[in-house]
């Protein structure tokens, strides 16, 4: 297995239907955003959104080559740079606090000349790649103990905890679940996992008493009721829900989802695309866009499974989890089975920072695919 | 890794056969719940999307014009702002703690833009409905001070949001007080209040409540289903039969006498004969619906048709056709007058001019009391009572106005006994409105039918398209051509000679008609009051081919109480105006050219100088000056020419110049004359002369 020379790119090939499920997913994301923002193309009005499915297409086609980079450097170089990746991203998330743009009392953005970028949404990645180098380096095959899994815990709480501190708690949860899913491949004491199923009853409550914010707190406890306040923070995910409801079967169609169209439907092209796509073709159209995820994630394990090392399988889980993870979380707050958190739709979602970071993940699952 | 044969590999299988379990299990619950809301439920969202997209409409439409015979508008509407708020969207994103906060300080900031009191905008804030008035019918600087307040680009940050302005219609009549009562008001809520405002609201309020809409979220209207044009939602258009020139005349010469002889009120009604159709339909004391917040209740009444009278004598008229077609009396025949006393039953009738044998002409001529009683009596009682319900008495016109009087022929509501019989003969003991006997009248001028009152000739949409059309319609013949003939002729006597009614008269034509001033009952007394006379005269002219039949009234007149000389003259100088306005002309003068007296601006004004000049006075000195730009500090004078003192002085105060009046009655000159600049300031010379 480790005889094959480094680079031997000769024999590569192209894992065509992980890029043909890419390509599917970010045209039909494009052409979907098109349609949340093209009220305001037609009206001229708020020209912030009018042309931003336009630089969503820059945003691809820089992630692209990204990923094309990510894809056929061999992912082994990954491995060996993993740690120095890793406090790079904890550095540019610390940064964040130093140079960070407000938005909405929250500050994510570092601004770049004109350009603002997100950490967080690139620490996803970096988390999967340090992970996966620690269990890489102990290759051992019997139950771990918590004291095994400590330098996983302590590399992962580093990035959730600054992530948190943004404040941005959907990232933090997505890296968490992400890490976990990573681990849920690997054995682990019966011991341990019940100290952390004890870890995961106490910590929540703490959490919510000492370290959330009002807007965070108000959201969760519209989930939980949802018809207390239909006209406060609950009427993102109410109006959410209407314009859903109201695609019905088979949808309105391109661009004549009404709720959209007049501008009922909040965050359309940031945390609701999914709603606008639900509205245009409907529970149809739903089922086929859940396939195209479910077939990511799906293929993302059945390339770990097939993959040569370690690394390279959880690398593959990770990238899979964080897409499993952001679809059911952004799908989940859409139709209000979760709290809105405000994690992207992969591909779907516009910004620039995720959906690079997006493409750059789904760039090392097709390098460990094309090297398994 | 690659062999799963292994008790690993076998593990590894397991894992991953939960992990997919897990998966699907997720999935699984996303597809249902997708299931439930689209599929299940779908029906319900569906239905509350359509709610949120098709809110009513709030914008009422345009309200209809309401226009004279000729197309000249009487009522406008045009746009005012008005403002409104979306307190749910301005309190979007506000946290729960912080609304009263944020819900204060917006409140302090729009009740300073708008001068409102700050406490009453926060309650409608923290109502938090999606519509509610903040103010109606704002001024451009409140408009202004709204847009800053709710622009992002000039209040940033702190910018109020869900603030909503847009244009309502505020009704405007331009011809202020010209023809008030009869048109009526709009309430600021776009309800039309008293005239044809009330009466035919739906119609010229437009289709408000059948109009759904679609809205986007900030309230934009988007598009109406169904509704291309905007012009489609708004109210239809009137056009009326009064004829703006005619009306101002009756409505100035009505007003003239009541100021001249200290009446409490009155009514002139010109009806076109032979089509139905009212030509001008003047009440006293009028109002300026403009400023109807400054008028009484009285004076927006349309007296001509909410108030019943004794007629007295004019009744005459009806007593004697009713005779005449029953066969009771001979056009030929002569009636012995009593000298002055008849006694019926244990009452005493009496005639102001007592005579002995007089023919029926001579009767109507003298009016004499106690010849009519004898026809009526010669007739019988429910003879009389049947004619004069024929006449149209006792029962309401049907014009679309609110409040009409149907007048009462049988005040106990029983067979009038032999005394009721005689006094109803010369018009006492029953009540009749002004517009009962003009219709009556036209009746006796067209040849003896009696026509439905046409007030709106037409209906249309916006867009001009014909709703309905009113046409003539004969409402019954009430007696024979030949009757109505000879009853023309005897009326004439009543204008010429020793008749009653010579003030009426008209050079150069022959006018038919007849005088009355009736005693009032006193309502603490229950009997006539010696001091309260309703002084009136019904007429039509010329007598043999009529143009107008008019109908005078003038409540409680002071100065001067007989028929013949407070009504009469307004009967001739309405009439003499009408004729001339109708385009006829006595023999020997000169034609007006009509259209040119139409396309004036103030065609009223126009045809009295037609008039002035054929009466011999001197022609018009005004000479309007040319046209041209006025300058800063300078006013250019209207054409007052026939406008009463007070309407002169008023205008010539509001302009900011200072009037020097010469004499009174009607202006006759100005200086400088009409279209003079003059400097603000400077005094103008206003000479008037008394209404011929």
């Amino acid at each position: 297995m480790r005889g094959r020379a480094i680079g031997a790119r000769s024999s590569l090939q192209v894992d065509m239907p992980l890029l043909l499920g890419i390509v599917a997913i970010a045209t039909l994301g494009v052409v979907n955003l098109y349609s949340a923002t093209s009220v305001y193309i037609d009206a001229g009005k708020r020209s912030g959104l009018a042309d931003i499915y336009v630089s969503q297409v820059y945003w691809i086609v820089v992630g692209s080559l990204l990923a094309i980079a990510a894809a056929v450097i061999d992912y082994r170089h990954f491995e060996r740079l993993a740690y120095v990746l890793y406090v790079g991203g904890i550095a540019s998330l610390g940064l964040v606090f130093v140079l960070g743009a407000d938005i909405r009392g929250s500050s994510r953005w570092i601004q770049l000349g004109s350009f603002t970028f997100q950490p967080s949404e690139f620490m996803k990645v970096l988390t999967v790649l340090v992970v996966a180098k620690v269990l890489h380096d102990d290759p051992k095959t019997e139950p771990r103990t918590l004291l095994d899994l400590a330098p996983i815990f302590a590399l992962t709480a580093l990035p959730v905890a600054l992530v948190m501190a943004q404040p941005d708690l959907g990232t933090s949860l997505v890296i968490m679940l992400t890490v976990g899913s990573v681990l849920g491949m690997t054995k682990v004491r019966r011991q341990s996992l019940l100290w952390l199923g004890g870890f995961a009853v106490t910590v929540p409550p703490l959490f919510w008493k000492y370290l959330m914010k009002d807007y965070q707190k108000a959201r969760i406890t519209s989930f939980l009721e949802p018809d207390d306040d239909k006209t406060g923070a609950g009427w993102h995910a109410f109006q959410s829900k209407t314009a859903i409801g109201n695609g019905g079967l088979s949808g309105e169609g391109f661009m004549q989802g009404t709720q959209n169209q007049f501008g009922f439907l909040p965050d359309q092209h940031s945390d609701f695309p999914f709603a606008v796509f639900l509205e245009d073709w409907g529970f149809v159209g739903g089922v086929v866009l859940l396939a195209l995820y479910c077939f990511l994630c799906i293929w993302a394990v059945h390339v770990a499974s097939q993959s040569k090392d370690r690394f390279g399988a959880a690398v593959a889980v990770g990238i899979g989890a964080m897409i499993f993870w952001h679809t059911v979380f952004n799908v989940g707050m859409a139709m209000n089975i979760l709290p809105v958190v405000g994690i992207t739709l992969p591909l779907f979602s516009y910004g620039g920072s995720s959906a690079v970071a997006m493409l750059v993940g789904l760039g090392l699952l097709m390098n460990v695919s094309m090297r398994r | 890794m690659r062999s799963l044969d292994t008790p690993r590999g076998r593990w590894i299988r397991l894992r991953m056969g939960v992990v997919c379990g897990l998966l699907a299990f997720g999935l699984g619950i996303i597809v249902s719940s997708g299931w439930q809301l689209m599929g299940r439920e779908g029906e319900q969202w569906r239905e509350l999307a359509e709610k949120q997209r098709q809110r009513r409409l709030h914008v009422t439409p345009k309200r209809g014009t309401i226009y004279d015979r000729n197309g000249s508008a009487l009522a406008v509407s045009v746009e005012a702002p008005s403002v409104s708020l979306d307190a749910v969207e301005l309190l979007r994103g506000v946290s729960p703690q912080k609304v009263p906060v944020v819900a204060r300080d917006a409140a302090n900031r729009i009740a300073a833009a708008l001068q409102l009191s700050p406490a009453e905008v926060e309650r409608k804030i923290l109502a938090k409905r999606r519509f509610a008035w903040l103010k109606r019918r704002i001024t451009a600087a409140e408009a202004e001070a709204i847009r800053k307040l709710s622009s992002k680009k000039e209040a940033g940050e702190e910018r109020v949001r869900g603030l909503v302005v847009e244009g309502e219609g505020k009704r405007y009549y331009p011809r202020r007080e010209l023809s008030g009562p009869l048109l009526g008001f709009v309430a600021p809520d776009g309800e039309g209040k008293d005239g044809f405002e009330l009466s035919m609201n739906r119609e010229l309020k437009g289709h408000v409540e059948q109009l759904r809409g679609l809205r986007d979220r900030s309230g934009r209207l988007l598009f109406a289903d169904g509704v291309q044009d905007e012009q489609v939602l708004a109210g239809h258009n009137l056009h009326l039969s009064i004829d703006q020139g005619i009306q101002y005349a009756a409505e100035r010469e009505l007003a003239h006498a009541a100021r001249t002889f200290e009446a409490a009120g009155g009514s002139v009604i010109v009806v076109d004969p032979y089509t139905g159709e009212l030509l001008a339909m003047a009440s006293w004391p009028g109002y300026n619906p403009n400023d109807y917040g400054d008028s009484e209740p009285e004076e927006r009444r349309t007296r001509g048709l909410t108030d019943a009278f004794e007629p007295g004598s004019t009744l005459k008229i009806f007593t004697v056709a009713a005779g005449l077609a029953a066969g009771a009396i001979e056009p030929t025949q002569k009636l012995f007058c009593e000298k002055g006393l008849m006694a019926v039953d244990n009452v005493t009738i009496r005639d102001t001019h007592p005579a002995g044998w007089l023919s029926i002409s001579q009767v109507l001529a003298v009016s004499s009391n106690i010849c009519s009683a004898k026809i009526g009596l010669s007739m019988g009682g429910n003879k009389l009572y049947e004619s004069l319900l024929r006449f149209g008495f006792g029962q309401q016109t049907g014009v679309p106005l609110p409040g009409e009087a149907s007048g009462t022929l049988r005040p106990r509501g029983r067979p009038w006994v032999q005394v009721e019989t005689a006094s109803a003969s010369f018009g006492q003991g029953i009540s009749t409105t002004n517009l009962q006997l003009a219709m009556a009248t036209a009746a006796i001028a067209n040849g003896g039918e009696l026509m439905e009152p046409i007030l709106v000739r037409k209906v249309t949409t916006a867009t001009g398209e014909v709703v309905r059309e009113a046409a003539p319609r004969v409402r019954r013949r009430v007696v024979s051509k030949r009757v109505a003939a000879t009853l023309a002729e005897m009326l004439v006597a009543v204008t010429e000679g020793e008749g009653t009614g010579t003030e009426a008269a008209l050079d150069g034509y022959q006018v038919a008609g007849k005088t009355a001033t009736a005693q009032k009952t006193d309502p603490a007394t229950g009997r006539y009051s010696l001091d309260r006379y309703v002084a009136s005269f019904l007429g039509f002219v010329p007598a043999k081919k009529p143009v107008v039949a008019i109908a005078v009234m003038v409540d409680e007149p002071m100065v001067e109480i007989a028929g013949g000389a407070v009504a009469a003259p307004i009967f001739r100088n309405v009439a003499r105006m009408a004729l001339k306005y109708k385009g006829l002309t006595p023999q020997g003068t000169q034609r007006v050219d009509i259209a040119s007296l139409a396309n004036a601006p103030d065609p009223a004004n126009a045809a009295y100088e037609v008039i002035r000049q054929q009466q011999g006075k001197k022609p018009p000195v005004q000479v309007v000056s040319a046209s041209g730009p006025v300058g800063a500090g300078s006013v250019r004078l209207p054409d007052m020419t026939g406008w009463p003192v007070r309407e002169a002085v008023r205008r010539s105060v509001e302009l900011g110049v200072t009037p020097k009046v010469v004499g009174t009655g009607l202006l006759a000159r100005q200086e400088p004359g009409p279209g003079g600049v003059v400097r603000k300031g400077a005094s103008v010379v206003l000479v008037f002369e008394p209404a011929t």
